[in-house]
């Protein structure tokens, strides 16, 4: 019995390893240097330097300095940028396409595709529309007297212009995630509410919004974590600059890393971004637990 | 208060036609059930009276104003769901209050009224919970709270009492009759339940398949159906049916079904012949058990006994014709033992086999 026993936990653990393996060696292990790293001073640069340790000097670098605060005010105004609008364009479409009208499924189908697509093609096809003399922005905006605006080359547009490109790719994520549970509400108080004679906006308020809630949560939350790590469309787009006007969190560990070969430093920033997201993530989950709670008391 | 009126009306959805033409009248302050199978075309006659279904043709007046293309709440009535219906993030109160909102009451007569329709419905300890802290029963109550507080009148009910457990049922039921002996209001109450529709009732409407079979009172429907569907749908357990051919014996025309027979009563003998087949309907509760070699008594062999406290239901057989027996429990025979069987002759039925109408 206790042989059969040692034995299937044995061919269990031979199952188990290469995932082991693969998490230790992609995830644990880089995280564990990265701590380890945040910790020393570490020249790219100059490789075969020893690293020394350095203590919270790295820390106390990156939290004392004016780039990074410019860079986590930068992360959480796209944040709020962002999220603000996808949120209600999101449910706004998802109102619309859940209506009972011929070819909704079509439109909702093909409203996903931007989602679809990877984050760096998104930056190359706004790169193309944003771009200052052969753009087709500005040519449209031009046809109705418009510009030329500098998009991405202007440093009180190109947060905007980034933003504009992440709407554009992920308010569909709210669309799907709020038409899904828009379809899951039970059809009869809304039968209720007309014959009561609700008015639509009532509805809307009292009813749909309400309910929607911990589902509008849930979402903004899975994107909140998204949007804290934007990289790819930014480093398309303009790169952090122009100046460092949008150089959001990412950015900055990367040109710590890869540009200044500050390893130490751009690692430390790791870890207080990460604190960041995990005192978010609290936050929301908090907030998400309220709202179920209302709903279900 | 007011009447209802359904002329010629009809349900299309595209080509296929769910309700045909149902002509019904419903009088000021009446209680009328509209029963029948699932999908016989009751909730979609519901449906239509409430606006939430349009009406492909035909007509609708609720007092004496045709409602067809006016909208739901503009029909002064007040729906009760199957499932509440009730919003679930609002307190008891709440989801009152937002049914009276289009009214633009003042703020003392919302109250009123909600203090009003709690009292009778024994709600005032739950005003603040929300619906997930409510059993079945005091959901319901709520639900029917929140139509009661709009003053409708006419009152709409789908099935409220399907979600319930037996014992709350008949709870909840008493509650609706005690509500309507109160308010005196038109109430429309669709359900599949006979029983709901027998002890509710003024009037019950028995669908199927689209059509009106039979509308009469609970008496009316229960003693003379006017077809096979109305006689085995109406009464638990549902009413024995006898193929039966005439046939002329020396003493005057007799109905047959080998080994017994019944004579005709003499209403009937003009409309019938011999060779004609006819249905014989005889209701549990008219079959009882005879002495030995009583006239008019068959013998018949108990197949089970099924004990109910009061009562007990025998099935028996004569033949390969199988039939049950509702009998006083004290006078309960043993199975496998046979038996005289005694038919009330008052209780006796008689359908057409063919139409299955009543002759």
């Amino acid at each position: 019995m206790n042989h059969t026993v040692s034995r299937d936990r044995r061919i269990a653990l031979v199952f188990l390893l290469p995932a082991v393996v693969i998490l230790f060696v992609t995830t644990i292990y880089p995280m564990l240097y990265a701590l380890w790293l945040s910790f020393r001073s570490y020249d790219l640069s100059k490789p075969f330097i020893p690293r020394v340790f350095v203590g919270v000097a790295n820390y106390v670098e990156v939290l004392s300095s004016q780039a990074f605060l410019h860079a986590l005010l930068t992360t959480f105004k796209l944040m709020a940028m962002t999220l603000s609008v996808q949120v209600v364009l999101g449910v706004g479409i998802a109102l619309l396409v859940t209506q009972k009208l011929p070819g909704m499924a079509v439109v909702r189908t093909l409203l996903l595709i931007p989602m679809m697509i990877s984050p760096v093609i998104v930056g190359l096809v706004w790169l193309f529309l944003y771009f200052p003399e052969l753009g087709y922005l500005n040519y449209f905006l031009s046809l109705v007297g418009i510009g030329p605006v500098a998009w991405i080359t202007s440093t009180g547009w190109a947060l905007t212009a980034i933003a504009i490109a992440d709407i554009w790719q992920w308010t569909p994520f709210f669309m799907m995630g709020t038409a899904a549970a828009l379809q899951s509400l039970s059809p009869e108080p809304y039968e209720a509410a007309r014959i009561d004679g609700n008015s639509r906006f009532d509805v809307f308020r009292y009813i749909t919004l309400p309910q929607l809630k911990p589902v509008i949560i849930s979402l903004l939350f899975l994107r909140a974590i998204d949007a804290f790590k934007i990289y790819d469309i930014i480093f398309v787009l303009t790169k952090g600059g122009p100046a460092d006007a949008t150089e959001v969190i990412s950015l900055y560990i990367y040109r710590q890393s890869f540009t200044f070969w500050r390893m130490g430093v751009g690692a430390a920033a790791s870890f207080v971004s990460l604190i960041i997201i995990t005192i978010l993530i609290t936050f929301f989950f908090k907030s998400l637990q309220r709202s179920q709670a209302a709903l279900a008391r | 208060m007011s009447s209802v009126t359904l002329r010629n009306v009809v349900k299309r959805y595209g080509q296929l036609e769910v309700v045909h033409g149902i002509n019904l009248e419903i009088d000021e302050g009446a209680f009328v059930v509209l029963l029948g199978p699932s999908g016989c075309g009751k909730t979609t006659t519901l449906r239509m009276v409430a606006g939430l279904e349009s009406i492909s043709d035909g007509q609708l007046e609720i007092a004496s104003r045709v409602v067809n293309d006016v909208a739901p709440k503009d029909r002064q009535i007040a729906m009760v769901f199957q499932n509440y219906a009730l919003y679930p993030h609002m307190t008891v109160r709440q989801n009152m209050e937002f049914a009276l909102k289009p009214q633009k009451l003042a703020d003392g007569e919302v109250d009123r009224r909600i203090t009003e329709a709690s009292r009778i419905l024994g709600l005032e300890p739950l005003l603040a919970r929300k619906p997930a802290q409510l059993s079945g029963g005091q959901r319901q109550r709520v639900a029917m709270a929140r139509a009661m507080v709009r003053t409708p009148k006419v009152f709409l009910f789908d099935e409220p009492l399907s979600n319930l457990d037996a014992k709350l049922r008949t709870q909840v039921r008493l509650e609706i009759a005690k509500l309507h002996k109160r308010l005196g209001t038109t109430v429309l109450y669709v359900t599949h339940d006979q029983i709901e529709a027998m002890t509710l009732a003024d009037k019950i409407v028995i669908m199927k398949d689209g059509h009106i079979e039979q509308v009469g009172s609970p008496e009316e429907v229960f003693a003379s159906p006017k077809n096979l569907f109305v006689a085995t749908f109406i009464g638990s357990p549902s009413m024995n049916l006898f193929q039966m051919t005439v046939e002329q014996a020396e003493l005057g025309l007799l109905l047959t079904s080998q080994p017994f027979s019944v004579p005709v009563p003499s209403p009937l003998l003009s409309k019938l012949s011999p060779g004609r087949q006819v249905t014989l309907g005889v209701r549990p509760s008219d079959i009882r058990i005879a002495a030995k070699g009583e006239p008019g008594s068959f013998e018949a062999r108990v197949d089970v006994v099924e004990y109910l406290g009061i009562e007990a239901l025998l099935n028996l057989r004569i033949g390969s014709q199988e039939f049950i027996a509702q009998v006083a429990a004290a006078e309960r025979p043993v199975p496998d033992q046979d038996v005289s069987v005694f038919f009330n002759p008052a209780g006796l039925h008689f359908f057409d086999s063919q139409s299955g109408q009543a002759l």
